[in-house]
């Protein structure tokens, strides 16, 4: 809450890309539960988890980090407690 | 014609106090007629599978809502 953050289009374009990305990751893991051996679907696996790092990446060095207990970094001063936060969005 | 949407008619007391519904739906989803996964499903895209809650379109299951059997009964 030290300043406000700005947020623009950017800001919902990258957040919605992740949501995508993380559903996508979340159907593929659990297919792959039971399917170990489909590599076609591994290798999407894996492809997605690059496109999600990539678009982390790209969202917590304009908007602060998306996880905490050391899972994400922070520029000074702490930007975990910075709006919006989730549910304002 | 194939509909995950099935219809069943329950028994009607006469002496049901309130207007019966004579027939009542119920969805199946499609898992139910796969078995188990094929590889290499035809996919949504990333945007598509959130908004349709599934990746694959053939675990796709749409619920329109409560069937009109309420307004039926209540037309009538």
């Amino acid at each position: 809450m030290s300043e406000r953050h700005s947020v623009d289009r950017r800001y919902y374009e990258l957040l919605h890309q992740l949501q995508a990305i993380d559903f996508v990751l979340v159907e593929l893991n659990l297919y792959l539960d039971t399917h170990p051996d489909d590599r076609n679907a591994l290798e999407q696996h894996n492809h997605y988890v690059q496109e999600r790092w990539k678009i982390a990446q790209e969202y917590e060095s304009r908007y602060g980090p998306l996880t905490h207990f050391g899972h994400s970094y922070s520029r000074f001063p702490w930007q975990w407690d910075d709006s919006p936060w989730p549910w304002q969005v | 014609m194939f509909t995950q949407t099935k219809v069943y008619h329950p028994f009607v007391s006469p002496f049901d106090p309130c207007r019966p519904l004579v027939s009542k739906t119920y969805a199946t989803p499609p898992h139910l007629y796969l078995g188990f996964q094929p590889p290499n499903l035809p996919q949504f895209t990333p945007v598509e599978a959130i908004k349709h809650g599934v990746l694959w379109p053939a675990l796709y299951s749409p619920y329109e809502g409560r069937t009109d059997s309420y307004k039926e009964r209540d037309r009538s």
